[in-house]
């Protein structure tokens, strides 16, 4: 049976029986309100498995907010979602079971790093490994080398957070994320707080992870990253999608008046 | 016999009580610190009848006199049927007044962990108890140290009040050989010097340490 696809829409992995696409991020009317102030308005978005969507708008649009519902460290008013595969409902208390399962599978990466200051770099790698994938003490070095082998940094493992630059820690907190195997990763703003020298390594590590397959929401001022490497733009304004397509499309060709301001804003 | 002479061959005697003087601090900070912890943790904690108590038991203890605090103990644990001796008294008082007192300290560093890192670990999806273990108590503590540090010389230079509940600490030894020689100025002046000793040097090593944990941040 033939299956449609949105024309010109990236299709993601399939499944081989069904050959249907699965979606490892499934977002329906969620709503999120801050002291009365509606910062959600009723957003639905999919992600397919092993794309890469991008959220880009100005600030204040909601962007991270709703990244930040996703792994729910906000909890959304209204609304629901299924998160690789694990049905969640707003305006339910979600069960502490419920909320590791999610966060399993959910791997984040946020503006300031976030890295455990108090750690080598990598025992910030080795600690989520130990207490939440219950691996022994020598796999879990294993690993963190391997991963820090692989976003470049084998040389500053037993550095501390603060005597490495930015991008440096950004690549670690990635490493970090990486570490636990999940499913789809959150990138909450992963550059703006770096100078673009900086911002250039950590693209390149996210380029890498996208590259292997890795289902990504990524939310970003970067409109180079979200044109090469991301499969899927989406435009958010005033808590609400407004526009959303193959990035290529968008970018030079925007449907809405209020993206093509956003959007020359940006390209200045 | 001159000062030298009389300090000479009190010394050893003096030394003594030192040790007992140092013995009720070491202890006091033993049992008191990790009281502490848990009362830093309980004053923050969600459950409203943990959080009453944890900040009655602190406020009690900040407000009530060392002094008042070693009385009621050593007066009050006989009604329960239960006399330990002086020293005993003198540790369960000691270590009450440095559990509320470091309670404070440390409920200053939890506040000071960064707000990120808590979050970060949250997304990692590591339990809340894992959390508190492994990212708020550590950095917390690290940020409460020199605080700490400064708190451990004062208990030391407060265990002198076990003098009154009957403990031959330092102070208590030098009173008696005060009253058996008549001659006060001297033995309470080897007694200062001999606080000083310890008091001072640890001073600096506490200026060291902080100087150390600034330069890491």
């Amino acid at each position: 049976m033939a299956e449609t696809v949105e024309p010109g829409h990236y299709s993601g992995k399939r499944d081989i029986r069904t050959n249907a696409v699965n979606y490892v991020i499934e977002l329906a009317a969620i709503e999120k309100a801050f002291a009365g102030h509606q910062v959600l308005k009723k957003v639905s978005l999919r992600v397919k498995e092993g794309e890469v969507c991008s959220i880009i708008g100005p600030s204040g649009a909601g962007k991270s907010t709703l990244l930040r519902c996703v792994n729910l460290l906000e909890q959304p008013d209204g609304g629901n979602m299924i998160i690789a595969g694990q049905y969640l409902e707003a305006g339910r208390s979600h069960s502490r079971r419920d909320l590791l399962t999610l966060r399993r599978n959910v791997g984040m990466v946020f503006q300031s790093f976030n890295l455990f200051p108090h750690m080598t770099v990598l025992d910030n790698i080795v600690l989520p490994q130990r207490r939440v994938l219950k691996c022994s003490e020598e796999q879990a070095r294993t690993r963190g080398k391997e991963l820090l082998e692989r976003v470049g940094l084998a040389d500053k493992a037993d550095a501390y957070p603060a005597k490495i630059s930015g991008g440096q820690q950004q690549r670690v907190a990635i490493a970090r994320a990486l570490a636990l195997d999940p499913k789809v990763m959150l990138f909450d703003e992963p550059t703006s707080a770096l100078d673009p020298e900086l911002a250039q390594e950590v693209l390149a590590v996210m380029k890498e992870v996208a590259a292997s397959g890795m289902t990504m929401l990524v939310v970003t001022h970067e409109m180079g990253f979200a044109r090469t490497i991301g499969d899927h733009l989406v435009v958010m304004e005033d808590g609400a999608i407004i526009e959303q397509g193959v990035p290529e499309q968008v970018m030079s060709d925007p449907a809405e008046e209020r993206t093509r301001k956003f959007l020359s804003a940006v390209n200045r | 016999m001159n000062t030298f002479a009389f300090w000479a061959k009190n010394f050893p005697q003096m030394l003594a009580g030192l040790g007992v003087s140092l013995q009720l601090a070491g202890l006091a900070l033993l049992f008191g610190l990790p009281l502490g912890l848990l009362l830093a943790l309980g004053t923050g904690s969600k459950l409203r009848p943990v959080r009453w108590l944890s900040i009655a038991l602190v406020e009690i203890g900040r407000g009530a006199p060392a002094l008042v605090v070693l009385y009621v103990v050593y007066f009050g644990l006989p009604l329960l049927q239960w006399t330990p001796e002086g020293f005993v008294c003198a540790v369960i008082g000691l270590t009450y007044t440095t559990a509320a007192y470091t309670s404070e300290y440390i409920r200053g560093g939890l506040k000071a962990v960064s707000p990120g890192s808590i979050e970060a670990a949250q997304a990692l999806a590591m339990t809340p108890v894992d959390v508190l273990r492994f990212v708020i108590v550590p950095q917390g503590l690290r940020v409460a140290i020199p605080a700490l540090m400064g708190f451990a010389i004062q208990i030391f230079q407060v265990t002198s009040l076990a003098y009154s509940i009957t403990v031959s600490e330092l102070t208590a030894v030098a009173s008696g050989i005060s009253s058996s020689s008549f001659r006060a100025l001297e033995i309470f002046a080897l007694a200062g010097l001999m606080y000083a000793a310890i008091t001072i040097p640890a001073s600096w090593l506490t200026n060291k340490v902080e100087e150390r944990i600034t330069l890491r941040q």
